[in-house]
This record gives structure tokens, sequence and C-alpha cells, in this order.
């Protein structure tokens, strides 16, 4: 098996680490990658489930952009989309009809869905949430999960890390996930201070295993927070669109007072959008909230074909059998050579981690010489499934990671 | 607050090296070879200290209700950090007929130290000089978090966000090593060596990328792509260790 090198990669990191700073930042930042030689950092073509990095590798891609790409990369209904309209027109200094048109697609598809806000990343719209839900109570403090992750606005980042001050956590109180004793302690001592509660529907951290709610939980945080006279807010920026079209919420059974879906709404083209009940929208139209690409009407375009296509691919669906298929086959991959694979999470976006190792070197191990041998994971982050991954890919995937297996166990033993 | 934690970290982070020292330099080494004598200090209603001298070996103490053979004793935290800065002298409590010892001889030793972390101008620096310049760093700065968590606005914010486990510091090929042990409760113990089953490893390439680090002129985020720092394991350990670290600049110069 070919095992790919990154000449050229390492010399684009050399021009780009003396004009920007870290090289390449934030999630795509090589410090997770580990060991980073067995990882490319540029890539200038993309199709299906497909990316090319600059020296040419072709990886069979498992991380979707980190999920934006949900139908795949160059789809042809959304390319259309985006470029019909982009041709007419896509900033512009009035609002597009595709924004109304998109609004009331959400409207349609998702259930808690009666208004719809749009801007751009994910924490614009967590962000947003945020504001109307205190607009709304008139109160400021947020609970949120440890471990959850809402973008990188300094309220939302761990404390004491670079740029941040400890006033930006002081209406941020963080309890355990699935914890129903830690939410009634916080309510009970700062209850009439609490604007809302945001969690993403299952619990996705980076670096462990991946937990989905416990039955009955979001019911019960449902319960509890509206009779506090709080918000609940499912950040579905990560998950949303993958596990059930009408917000992940659905695929467990519950209904929030406010969504935030990012992602994989338009396939790639930079949008994100709030969604709420109608008993929050006078608070949303109070809260002034902008950007200055928020109204460019191709994503718009493009998120109207993204969610259409979903809808008549039955997406989610396919998208969850072949999550299935890839790990359970890979468990067996992993078994053949005596490891054990944990799968956790959902099946379109699984976190694998190789129990035999609880440091994770092993992990990192194996994920490093699949990339480098062309199915790209991630040893730190939930990987995603699209709807462009095909049999064949995941067939191919078995055979690089029985090859993975070979290596690391040759290096590692067992 | 910020005298306590300097005083606390001149103590266990920096004179804590004086146990390190001899092991690593030939001239130290030589210099207590003959010495049997045990030295404390303490800050009052704070920390203290015992470096005793023993078979041509150093072994500190920190908080120990061991009695020194001399007794040196501080005021306060200010009044220790004045005397690190050459500003105040301690109030000797016992071992009076020492005290000569302590301005001549265990002075040689102290300088020899400050020789090391704080080089001068126009020291030659040639491998052997880096290597323990570079192990007395490693030192400091492992020895530093166990204090920071306890007494750093940031790095006490940071510490409940650290899981238990093992962090190892390693410069490549040949060491120093130094590893920290988070306990999963806010709190962490240092050592100098190899960790026996490290979670986390933060691994310099060679000696000298380890120093470019030290020396605060360093990409590492950049030598992070470039394999010059190697990340492995538990890596929140390390990007939560290095905020800490970074702390360190505000207390230690």
């Amino acid at each position: 098996m070919n095992i790919y090198r990154y000449e050229e990669s390492n010399k684009w990191f050399d021009r780009a680490v003396k004009v920007i700073p870290c090289g390449v930042y934030g999630h795509f930042s090589p410090a997770p990658y580990a060991p980073v030689e067995a990882y490319p950092f540029f890539s200038n073509k993309a199709d299906a489930a497909r990316f090319w990095d600059v020296d040419g590798n072709e990886f069979i891609d498992y991380m979707c952009a980190y999920g934006p790409m949900v139908l795949g990369y160059n789809h042809p209904a959304v390319e259309a989309a985006f470029q019909e309209q982009h041709s007419l027109s896509d900033a512009n200094s009035v609002a597009s009809p595709r924004m109304v048109e998109l609004a009331e697609l959400l409207c349609d598809l998702v259930p808690v869905a009666e208004w719809a806000f749009f801007a751009r990343n994910g924490a614009d719209v967590t962000n947003l949430a945020v504001m109307v839900a205190r607009a709304a109570t008139g109160r400021d403090k947020v609970i949120a999960i440890k471990g959850g992750y809402h973008g990188t606005s300094p309220w939302m980042q761990a404390p004491g890390h670079h740029g941040t001050i400890a006033d930006d956590h002081q209406h941020v109180i963080r309890i355990p996930w699935n914890d129903l004793n830690a939410l009634d302690q916080v309510l009970a001592e700062h209850g009439s201070q609490v604007a809302a509660f945001m969690a993403s529907p299952y619990h996705h951290p980076i670096f462990e295993d991946n937990v989905l709610p416990a039955e009955g939980y979001w019911q019960a945080v449902i319960d509890k927070l509206h009779k506090n006279g709080s918000v609940v807010i499912v950040d579905d920026v990560r998950a949303g669109f993958r596990l059930h079209l009408g917000g992940s919420n659905e695929h467990y059974g519950f209904k929030p007072d406010m969504i935030a879906f990012s992602k994989a709404i338009a396939n790639g083209y930079a949008l994100s959008a709030l969604v709420g009940t109608d008993a929050l929208r006078l608070d949303a139209a109070k809260v002034f909230h902008t950007g200055s690409f928020w109204y460019c009407a191709g994503s718009f375009a493009a998120a109207i074909a993204c969610l259409t296509t979903l809808k008549a691919e039955k997406g989610p669906e396919r998208m969850r059998v072949l999550g299935e298929k890839l790990t359970s086959g890979l468990r067996d991959v992993a078994a053949g050579h005596g490891y054990t694979l944990v799968v956790s999470g959902e099946p379109a976006m699984p976190y694998l981690r190789l129990a035999d190792d609880d440091t994770l070197m092993l992990q990192q191990a194996w994920c490093g010489e699949c990339t480098r041998r062309g199915a790209f994971f991630t040893s730190h982050h939930n990987w995603f499934l699209s709807t462009a991954h095909t049999d064949g890919d995941i067939e191919k995937t078995l055979q690089i990671a029985d090859d993975a297996f070979k290596v690391i166990k040759s290096e590692f033993g067992h | 607050m910020i005298d306590q934690l300097k005083a606390r970290l001149n103590l266990k982070a920096v004179l804590r090296n004086v146990e390190l020292l001899p092991e690593i330099d030939d001239l130290s080494r030589e210099l207590i070879k003959d010495w049997e004598i045990s030295i404390r200090l303490s800050i009052w209603r704070d920390t203290n200290i015992l470096l005793n001298f023993h078979n041509g070996r150093c072994t500190f103490l920190a908080d120990t209700i061991e009695k020194g053979t001399v007794s040196l004793f501080f005021c306060s935290a200010a009044h220790l950090n004045n005397m690190m800065e050459n500003n105040a002298s301690p109030l000797p409590l016992s071992g009076f007929t020492r005290l000569g010892f302590l301005k001549t001889e265990f002075s040689k030793l102290t300088s020899r130290l400050e020789y090391f972390l704080k080089p001068p101008s126009d020291v030659v620096q040639d491998d052997r000089f880096k290597m323990i310049n570079l192990s007395l760093a490693l030192s400091t700065a492992v020895f530093a978090i166990p204090e920071l968590l306890q007494l750093d606005p940031v790095s006490r914010r940071i510490a409940p966000q650290l899981s238990a486990g093992t962090l190892q510091l390693s410069v490549l090929p040949e060491g120093p090593y130094a590893h920290v042990i988070y306990d999963g409760k806010g709190g962490a113990k240092a050592f100098t060596g190899k960790a026996a089953h490290p979670d986390a490893l933060l691994s310099f390439r060679n000696p000298e990328i380890a120093q470019l680090l030290v020396d605060g002129t360093l990409d590492s985020f950049g030598a992070v792509a470039k394999g010059d720092i190697q990340l492995r394991g538990k890596i929140p350990l390390i990007d939560h260790t290095n905020v800490i670290l970074d702390q360190i600049p505000k207390y230690l110069q």
C-alpha cells in the first residue's frame, strides 16, 4: 500500500507560518494531529467524498470539512443553485428573496421553527440564541455542559485560556452531561438568574467518548427550565441535518425553544441559522445582530438545494446506514488484530477509540497510519459520514484500516 | 498573593534546583562533597523548605517539620523575594556557628545556580553548559506548576479542567526529562526524570529546539507542524499545561 508523503504541504506550511499566526489556525491547526507527520495541511481539490492534498495524495474524507460537506464536495444540485444565484446577485444592498424561501423551508422542515434568522458561522447563532434568551428573560446566566463546544467567543472558551478574562465566564455555569441532579443544584442556587440552558443534542466532546442523552434527560431538562422561566437552546451546529432533517431533537423526541444550525445546512457554503418558537419571535426581532456577509444570497440558494436534496435522498438514513457499516467493519478489523475499537456517538458522526490504550497514543498511531494510506481519520474528534460516501469507499477504508493495524501491532504489540 | 506565589516559586521551583545541580554539574558536586549540613528556609505563616546535604548529595524537602542545622527565617514572602534579589538578608534562628559557611561555601553553590539560570551575556555556552541550563529550566518549569495551580489566578481557572494523568516533558534524544502528575482535583506533583506510565508526551526534537522555547523565541505551533515539538496521548493535558507554564514569567524573570 502506498504511504503518503507531504513535501508540498510542508512547503506551504513554511510559507504560511511566516505570514499567518500558527500557519494554520483553529480546528485545522496541526496541534491535535498526532503524529503530525501523518497528516497533510493543504489541499486545493475535492470531489464527492474525497479530497486531494497539494502533493496529489487522494483521501477518502471522514471529516467532511469538519461537518459542512454532507452531500459530497461539488454536489451538482448545490453547485448549480449557488452559481445561478451568484450570477444573478450574491452580495447586495437589500435582502434576497432566497432568504425568505430558505426561512419558509426551515419552518416547514423543522417542527420547532416558527421563524429563522441567518448568519454565517455556528458561533454567530449560538451567540444570538443567548442574546435572545437574555432579552426574553431579563436574566444573565447560561447553563452549559462541561466539555461542550459552542464556538470560540470568549464566554464559550475554556476558562483561563489565552485572550479570555475571568469576567467572560462570570455568567456561564458548566455542569456534567446527563446530570439532572447537577442541574437541580444550579437551579436551586441561581434559578432566578438563569436565562438559558444550552447543549448539543448529544454530548460530543473531543478526546473523549461521545455520550447520547439518557432516557428522559432532555424532557426533564425542558420541564425544569420552563418551570424556572428559562429558555432551552439546542446547539445543533455539528449534528444538525445529519441525524434528522427536523433537527436532531426530533431524532431524540423533544422540542427545545431555539435550535442553532450551521455546518451541513448548505453543503459547504457559509451559512448558519437560528430557529425558534413563536414565543421568542419578538425578542429575536429586538436583538441587533448582523454581519457584512450575512445576506449573501448564494449561500441561501445552496442551502435550499442542500436541504431539498437531503430530504429527497433520505440523507440522514443513508448516513446512518453507511456509518453503521463503516464502524461495524472497523470493529471487526480491529478484533481480527486483537484490538478493541469502541464506537460512541451516532453512526453518521461516530467517535472511535481503541480501548487497548487509555492514553490515546495507540489510537493516534492507528489514525495516522490510516491517514497516510488514504483514509483521513482524526484521533481526537468525531468523524462525519456524507451521502457521497459509497460502499466501495468503505471497503477500501477497511483494507486501509487492516494494513494500519498490522503496522501498529508491529510497533506497539498488544 | 503575588508576593506569596513568587516566594513559593523561588523556594520550591528555583532553589529546589540546588538538589539537582550537583547531579549534573561537576563543579557543584565537588563543592558539596564533604558538606554535612541541613539548611531550613521558612516564611512566617507560610511555607518552608529544607536542603539537606549529606554524603555528597543534596535532598530537598518542602513543608517539613524537620529542623535544619541552620534555620533561616523570613518575616514575609516579600522578605524572601528581596533576599533572592540580593536586597535583604534572612534572620538566622539557629546554627549561628555556621553562618560563615552560608556566606562563603553555600553562596558559591547558589552563585553557581544563578550562573546557569541567568547566564552572563559573555559566557561561552558549550554543549555541557546548555544541557545544564536546560535541565534546570525544565526542572524550574515543572516544579512551578503545583504552586501556580494553587495561587495564580489564570492557572486556578485552568485547574478544574485538568483531568487526572501524567504528562512527560522530554528533550530528545537523551534528555533531560521531567513529568507532572495531575490528580484530577486541581492539584499536581512534579518530578524530574521519566514517568513510568505517561498519559501524554510533550517532546522536543533536540536541545536546541527546547532552548528556543525556553528563550521565548520559538513559534511553538510552527514547531509542532514541523515535528520539532511532538505531542502524543492526552493532548488536553499538554494544552492546559502550556497555559500554566505561560504564567511563569509573570513571577520569575
